[in-house]
C-alpha cells in the first residue's frame, strides 16, 4: 500500500497521456504515467492512415479548418479547432524532431494521401502503420525524458477534496494491492470506450475508464450520443481496414458491382465523411444489396506493388482474419464502432472544471470533431492538445502547493473491491457485458429512432441493476483479469447510459447521430452540446453553447 | 469443431511453492477463429480465473505472444484449425526465457529493461538532426522499426536461454534502428556499448529470432548489420571483431578455416590457456581441430583474386589506420 507523490499523474499511455506527460516533464515536473497495459500496447499503435496537416504549398490552415468544421457539421468548436489546425504543421515538425519518419514523396518531402471529407491530400503517414511509428516514437521520449511508469495499474478513483484533485487510487494488477499516487494535477487520456459495442475496431482495453472516473468525480461528459462507426471494418472481428485503402484509390462495391458511392456522394463518392460513407453502407445491406451483411472493399486495380508497398499491414490484416488478399479480390467490409467525437469537456487546455483535473485525445472532449472527426484529425487531436494539456498542468503545479492525500480514499476503494471479491453466486460479468454490446449495437448503432433508443435506455438500466449484484469467480490477488473486467464492465455501463441519454434526447440528424424519425438538422433547436452529469447514480442531462467564429452553419454535401 | 486445448496454469497464490500444470479445455471453435479468441470465449465461458495478456486482437499491440505447440507466436493471428492440422495438437503455454507471473502471464520487466538499456531514443548531434529521412535511408530502417516488443524473439533466442544478462534480439533490432538512422549524431558511442560484454556480438546467429519474429523485423539481420557497422567504424578490440577477423585473415591466407587459431586470434594466449580442459575433452571425442596441419587450398589465388574484388580487407585496415 504505497504512498508516492509527483507533481502530475497521467492516466493512459497512449499518444495524448504520453505527449502530455513529456510535455510536463520537460517544463520541469515530476511526472509519472499510470496505465492498466504496457505503453507501446496502448491502441493508438493500431491507428493506420495518418495525421493531419496543412504542408502543402497550396494548402493552408484555413481550409483545414473549414474541412474539420464542415466535417464535424457544424458542431465543432471553432476556436478550439483553429487552435488545432494552425498548430498542426509544427507539431508534425516537433515529432519527426523527436525521431518519427514519416513517407516521403518522391521530391523528399513529407508525402501526404487524400482522406475523407478533406479538400486536400494532407494526411501525412507511416505507410498504414502510422499509429504504431508515433506511439513507438512517443515512448522513446518517455524513457528519454525518465517519465516513471507505473505499468499494468488500474486507476479505480479520481481522489478528490474540497473541490480539487489530490491524486488516485490505482489496482495494481500484478499483486492485487492498491496504492495512493499523490499528486497536484491529474490528466486523464484514457481513450475511447468502443468496447460497448458488439463490432468494434478498438482494442479489447478501449473501455473508457478515464470517462467513468470523471463522470464519478461529478464531472459532464460532452457530446456522448455522437459515436463514429467506421466504414470500413472486418466483419465478425470488427478489424479495421484504413481510410488510406479508400484515399490510395480503393473502391467501394455493392452485391451488383456497383460503385455505390456516386449515388450517394457524387462530387468525392468514397471519399465522402466516415457518417456519410458509413450509412450509405448501411443503406445498401439493408436495401438488400449487400454481400452476407457487407459491402466490397476493391483494391485490385491498385496493383500488387501500391498494396504492399503503401497497404501491407491491412493486406496482412485481410489475409489473417478474414482470408482474402486484397490483391486478388475484394474484401468484405461494413460499419463498426470506431471512435468516440464525446467525452470528459475540456477547454483548448485540456483543463475541466475540476481544478487539477486535466484531460485529452479520445477520452476528452474539446470538442474538435464536433458530431462527426475527419480522418487523420484523431492522431493530431492526441499531440496537439496532449502537448497544450502537459503544458496547462506546468503552469498549474507551478500555482499550487501540494495539499494532503485524504486518508478515506484508500479505505473506500480497498471496501469496494473486497466487497466484489466477497460476493458470490452472482452473475457473470461476461454475460452482462454481452447484452450490453447486444443492446447498444442493436438499439443506438447507424440509424436509431425513439423506439429503439428507449429500448435500448430500458436494457441498460436493467443491466446497470444486475451488475450491482455480478460476483467474480477468481477471487486471485495476483492479475486478477475478471477483476479488471468488472470495473471496466461498471464505467461501460455508466458511458452507454450516456450515450443513450444524448441520443434520445437530441430530437435531430447531426453527423454521425441520425435520427429516421428527425432526418433533419435542427440547427435552431441543436446546434448545441449535451453534456451528462451524474448524480448520485442518476444522471442529468444539460447544454452549452456551440463557439462558431469564421465559418456559419450551412448545408453539408460531398 | 470441438479442439483440445491444454494450457499451462500456474498461480503462485495457491499456498506454498505451487507448480505449474497442464489444464485441458474443450472448445467450440468455428473457421477462422484464432487462438486468442479461443482463449477469450475460456476464460469467458468456461474458467474466468484464466490469466493471459490481450489488447489490440489485431497483430500490433504486441500483448498476446505466448508459446504455442512449442515456438512463441503472437496468439491473435494464429487461426487455431490450421494450426492443429499442422501441428495435431493445441498446447499454450507462456513464453520461453521468461519468468511465469501467473498462467500465461510472464514478467516482461527484464524485457524493458533490456530495451531502456540501449539509449532507445534519437540523440541527433547539432547538425544531424535536420537530414531528411529520405526513402532510401528509410529503407534501412524499415524493418527494425515494424517491432512490436512482443518478445518472441527474445524466448526463442538461444544465447539469452544461457545469459540472461545478454542484451537480446528485440534491444538490438531497436538499437539499428538508431545506428541506421541518417539523423542519429551517437552512432559511435552506441557501438561501442553494443560491442560490450553480453552484447551484440554474443549471438550465435541461430537465426531462431528472424525465422519466429511475427513482424518481419529480422532481428539476426539487424544484429548483423550492428556488427558490420561497428568494425568500420573501428570497434575491434573485442572478441567478436577479433573472431571475425581472424575469420577472415584465416581463409585469405589458406582458404580455408583454421579453427584452431581461431581461438587464440580471438580471445588472445592467457584467455586461450583456460580453453585447455574444454580443448582436451574434444580431442577425447575425437573433435579438436589439428592445429598445425593447415593445408592452404590449390585454387587459394581465386580466393585472393574475390578478396581484392569484394575490397573488405582493404576497407578494414584503412578504418583500422583512422
Amino acid at each position: 500500500m504505497l504512498l508516492v507523490f509527483h507533481d502530475c499523474i497521467v492516466i493512459g499511455a497512449g499518444l495524448a497521456g504520453m505527449r502530455a506527460a513529456i510535455e510536463a516533464a520537460r517544463s520541469g515536473l515530476d511526472v509519472a504515467v499510470v496505465t492498466k497495459i504496457y505503453p507501446v500496447r496502448s491502441h493508438s499503435v493500431a491507428a493506420q492512415g495518418g495525421i493531419n496537416a496543412a504542408l502543402g504549398k497550396t494548402d493552408s490552415w484555413e481550409a483545414h479548418m473549414f474541412d474539420t468544421v464542415k466535417g464535424s457539421d457544424y458542431l465543432g468548436d471553432q476556436d478550439a479547432i483553429e487552435v488545432m489546425c494552425r498548430q498542426a504543421p509544427s507539431d508534425i515538425l516537433e515529432l519527426e524532431k523527436m525521431g518519427a519518419v514519416f513517407s516521403r514523396s518522391a521530391e523528399g518531402m513529407i508525402a501526404q494521401r487524400p482522406f475523407g471529407g478533406a479538400g486536400y491530400p494532407r494526411t501525412c503517414y507511416l505507410a498504414d502503420r502510422t499509429g504504431h511509428g508515433m506511439l513507438h516514437v512517443m515512448y522513446e521520449q518517455l524513457l528519454k525524458h525518465g517519465i516513471f511508469i507505473y505499468d499494468e495499474w488500474h486507476v479505480l478513483k479520481l481522489v478528490v477534496e474540497d473541490g480539487e484533485v489530490r491524486g488516485v487510487v490505482a489496482l495494481e494488477l500484478d499483486t492485487g494491492k492498491l496504492h495512493r499516487l499523490h499528486s497536484k494535477a491529474v490528466i486523464v487520456a484514457t481513450g475511447g470506450y468502443g468496447r460497448v459495442y458488439r463490432t468494434t475496431t478498438n482494442a479489447l482495453s478501449s473501455t473508457g475508464d478515464g470517462m467513468g472516473l470523471a463522470l464519478d468525480a461529478g464531472l459532464p461528459l460532452m457530446d456522448m450520443e455522437f459515436v463514429q462507426f467506421h466504414p470500413t471494418v472486418l466483419p465478425r472481428t470488427g478489424i479495421l481496414m484504413t481510410e488510406g485503402a479508400r484515399g490510395e484509390g480503393g473502391f467501394l462495391l455493392n452485391s451488383k458491382g456497383e460503385r455505390f458511392m456516386e449515388k450517394y456522394a457524387p462530387s468525392v463518392k468514397e471519399l465522402a465523411s466516415r457518417d456519410v460513407v458509413s450509412r450509405a453502407e448501411q443503406t445498401e445491406i439493408e436495401e438488400g444489396r449487400g454481400v452476407d451483411g457487407c459491402v466490397l472493399l476493391d483494391l485490385r486495380h491498385l496493383g500488387a506493388e501500391k498494396i504492399k508497398s503503401r497497404l501491407s499491414q491491412i493486406r496482412g490484416l485481410a489475409m489473417d482474419f478474414a482470408g482474402v488478399d486484397p490483391v486478388v479480390s475484394p474484401v468484405p467490409v461494413k460499419p463498426g464502432a470506431h471512435y468516440s467525437m464525446g467525452g470528459i469537456a475540456v477547454d483548448k487546455d485540456g483543463q475541466t472544471a475540476l481544478p487539477g483535473l486535466f484531460a485529452a485525445g479520445e477520452s476528452a472532449c474539446v470538442s474538435v470533431h464536433g458530431a462527426n472527426r475527419l480522418g487523420g484529425n484523431s492522431l493530431l487531436e492526441t499531440i496537439v492538445f496532449g502537448r497544450r494539456a502537459g503544458a496547462s498542468v506546468a503552469r498549474y503545479c507551478e500555482a499550487t502547493e501540494a495539499k494532503p492525500f485524504p486518508d478515506s480514499a484508500l479505505k473506500d476503494a480497498c471496501h469496494s473491491v473486497a466487497m466484489v471479491l466477497k460476493r458470490s453466486g452472482g452473475e457473470s460479468i461476461y454475460a452482462i457485458r454481452k447484452e450490453m454490446n447486444d443492446a447498444m449495437e442493436d438499439f443506438c448503432g447507424i440509424f436509431r429512432n425513439s423506439v429503439r433508443l428507449k429500448k435500448g435506455y430500458e436494457k441498460i438500466r436493467e443491466l446497470r441493476e444486475r451488475y450491482k449484484k455480478a460476483a467474480l469467480t477468481d477471487k486471485s490477488e495476483c492479475f486478477n483479469n475478471e477483476l479488471l473486467g468488472y470495473f471496466e464492465l461498471g464505467q461501460m455501463l455508466d458511458i452507454s447510459e450516456c450515450i443513450l441519454l444524448g441520443a434520445m434526447n437530441r430530437e435531430e440528424s447531426r453527423g454521425s447521430h441520425s435520427r429516421t424519425d428527425f432526418p433533419k438538422r435542427d440547427d435552431e433547436k441543436w446546434l448545441r452540446h449535451t453534456l451528462v452529469y451524474k448524480e448520485n447514480g442518476e444522471f442529468r442531462l444539460d447544454y452549452r453553447n456551440v463557439s462558431i467564429t469564421k465559418f456559419k452553419p450551412q448545408e453539408r454535401k460531398y | 469443431m470441438k479442439i483440445e486445448f491444454r494450457i499451462k496454469r500456474y498461480n503462485p497464490d495457491d499456498g506454498g511453492s505451487p507448480e505449474p500444470y497442464l489444464q485441458a479445455y474443450m472448445v467450440d471453435v468455428t473457421e477462422g477463429m484464432t487462438v486468442l479468441e479461443a482463449l477469450l470465449k475460456i476464460s469467458e465461458e468456461q474458467d474466468p480465473t484464466l490469466a493471459f495478456r490481450k489488447s489490440c486482437r489485431s497483430a500490433i499491440c504486441g500483448s498476446c505472444a505466448m508459446t504455442v505447440n512449442g515456438t512463441a507466436r503472437l496468439t491473435c493471428n494464429l487461426q487455431v484449425l490450421p494450426e492443429v492440422e499442422k501441428m495435431g495438437s493445441m498446447t499454450i503455454e507462456p513464453l520461453h526465457n521468461h519468468r511465469p507471473v501467473k498462467d500465461l502471464v510472464v514478467d516482461m520487466t527484464p524485457f524493458w529493461n533490456k530495451i531502456e538499456k540501449i539509449s532507445p531514443y534519437l540523440m541527433p548531434s547539432s547538425t544531424s538532426g535536420s537530414n531528411a529521412v529520405t526513402a532510401e535511408a528509410e529503407e534501412l530502417i524499415d524493418q527494425s522499426q515494424r517491432c512490436v516488443m512482443c518478445g518472441v524473439c527474445n524466448a526463442e533466442c538461444s544465447s539469452l536461454e544461457i545469459d540472461e544478462r545478454y542484451a537480446a534480439p528485440a534491444a538490438l533490432a531497436k538499437a539499428w534502428r538508431f545506428v541506421g538512422d541518417v539523423r542519429d549524431g551517437s552512432v559511435v558511442k552506441r557501438l561501442e556499448r553494443l560491442s560490450e560484454e553480453h552484447g551484440m556480438w554474443d549471438c550465435v546467429r541461430c537465426v531462431r529470432c528472424t525465422q519466429y519474429c511475427p513482424k518481419g523485423v529480422s532481428p539476426l539481420k539487424q544484429i548483423e548489420r550492428l556488427r558490420s557497422e561497428a568494425m568500420k567504424a573501428g570497434i575491434l578490440d573485442n572478441h567478436g571483431a577479433k573472431h571475425v577477423e581472424a575469420m577472415a585473415g584465416s581463409v585469405e591466407k589458406f582458404g580455408r578455416l583454421d579453427e584452431a587459431a581461431m581461438t587464440f586470434k580471438t580471445l588472445g594466449f592467457l584467455k586461450s590457456l583456460g580453453k585447455i580442459p574444454l580443448g582436451i575433452r574434444m580431442e577425447l571425442h575425437g573433435k579438436m581441430p589439428h592445429p598445425y596441419i593447415v593445408a592452404q587450398i590449390e585454387a587459394i589465388e581465386e580466393v585472393r583474386e574475390i578478396y581484392k574484388e569484394a575490397g573488405k580487407k582493404a576497407g578494414l585496415k584503412e578504418k583500422k589506420k583512422e
